[in-house]
């Protein structure tokens, strides 16, 4: 049986939650995927980058925000109408057959679109990777008060723009 | 609300998956890059590209600016072949004369020099005209 390379370990270890924040980041399926392949070659190029590291996830975190970030910068003005219209068409939650699930679903993806970046990729990070403030703060280089407050604030954006929906189907 | 309840409302919500035939084709080019590290291929950039990378770079921070220059110097041009003069510099070709218009020509022509040949032969038999002091040409009226 073929022993498993050191970027196969990676990917296996950390694609999922890579995709799911970078495509909650970009909400484009496209950008998401170059942005991996960018982070996987990175890595691949450069073995020397995780010599070290004591938390992978919290440092591949960082290099894809960071990705991320410089792409959006490239690209400026021009692709703004594009990523308006992609962050209303795509969603980074799984489709389901329950009517009111698919609709807070839907709900859910547009409130999150509308918050600034630096707030989603906090409220992305606290909820559905279960990091911590500390380890927020560390993957994108902020300090842990400024991870809280922009939790804080987009949490309270995301709530009043779901309560009723919320209440209703509770 | 209870916040408790809807953060982990929030938190139940799966994220969609990663596609599965990704992972080939990434882990693929990332190996070989890794294969390539020590020697990465030198590209030359063609000539056209970095003229249009140049230009990309010269004219997008002010397109609207640039479009404005562009329409403008359209307009002039416009305005320039619409009020230009269209006659003809060279003057057009005339037909040749007939055969009457030549002979009548000739005619007066001829006529032109019998003219002139009776005059010459007039001012030949004349005293010329020779201008003389006022006192000299009192004596001549006298006489």
């Amino acid at each position: 049986m073929r022993r498993e390379t050191e970027i196969e370990r990676l990917y296996d270890g950390h694609a999922q939650p890579l995709y799911a924040f970078l495509l909650n980041f970009t909400r484009d399926e496209a950008d998401t995927r170059d942005l991996l392949q960018e982070i996987f070659v990175k890595l691949a190029r450069e073995p020397k980058l995780l010599a070290g590291v004591r938390d992978e996830r919290a440092f591949l975190i960082r290099l894809a925000h960071n990705a991320a970030i410089d792409m959006m910068r490239r690209r400026g003005a021009r692709d703004r109408t594009k990523e308006n219209f992609a962050a209303e068409t795509i969603s980074p939650f799984a489709a389901t057959a329950d009517p009111d699930e698919k609709i807070f679903r839907g709900e859910l993806a547009a409130a999150l679109a509308e918050l600034p970046e630096e707030q989603r990729a906090v409220v992305h990070l606290k909820l559905w990777e279960e990091l911590t403030f500390e380890e927020i703060a560390a993957a994108l280089d902020v300090s842990p008060n400024t991870a809280a407050s922009r939790y804080r604030y987009g949490l309270d954006k995301l709530r009043d723009r779901l309560r009723p929906l919320h209440e209703e189907i509770k | 609300m209870n916040t408790d309840d809807f953060e982990q409302r929030l938190q139940r919500q799966p994220l969609r998956q990663i596609p599965g035939e990704w992972r080939g084709e990434i882990l693929s080019a990332a190996e070989s890059a890794a294969a390539t590290r020590h020697s990465p291929p030198v590209t030359q950039p063609s000539w056209l590209s970095t003229i249009n990378h140049q230009l990309s770079t010269l004219l997008w921070p002010h397109p609207k600016a640039w479009a404005g220059l562009a329409a403008a110097w359209i307009l002039i041009f416009a305005v320039d072949f619409s009020t230009r003069d269209t006659t003809p510099f060279v003057a057009e070709k005339t037909a040749p004369p007939s055969p009457e218009v030549i002979v009548e020509l000739k005619q007066q022509q001829r006529m032109l020099a019998e003219l002139i040949g009776a005059g010459q032969a007039r001012e030949a038999e004349l005293p010329g005209f020779l201008p003389q002091p006022r006192s000299e040409r009192v004596e001549i009226l006298m006489t």
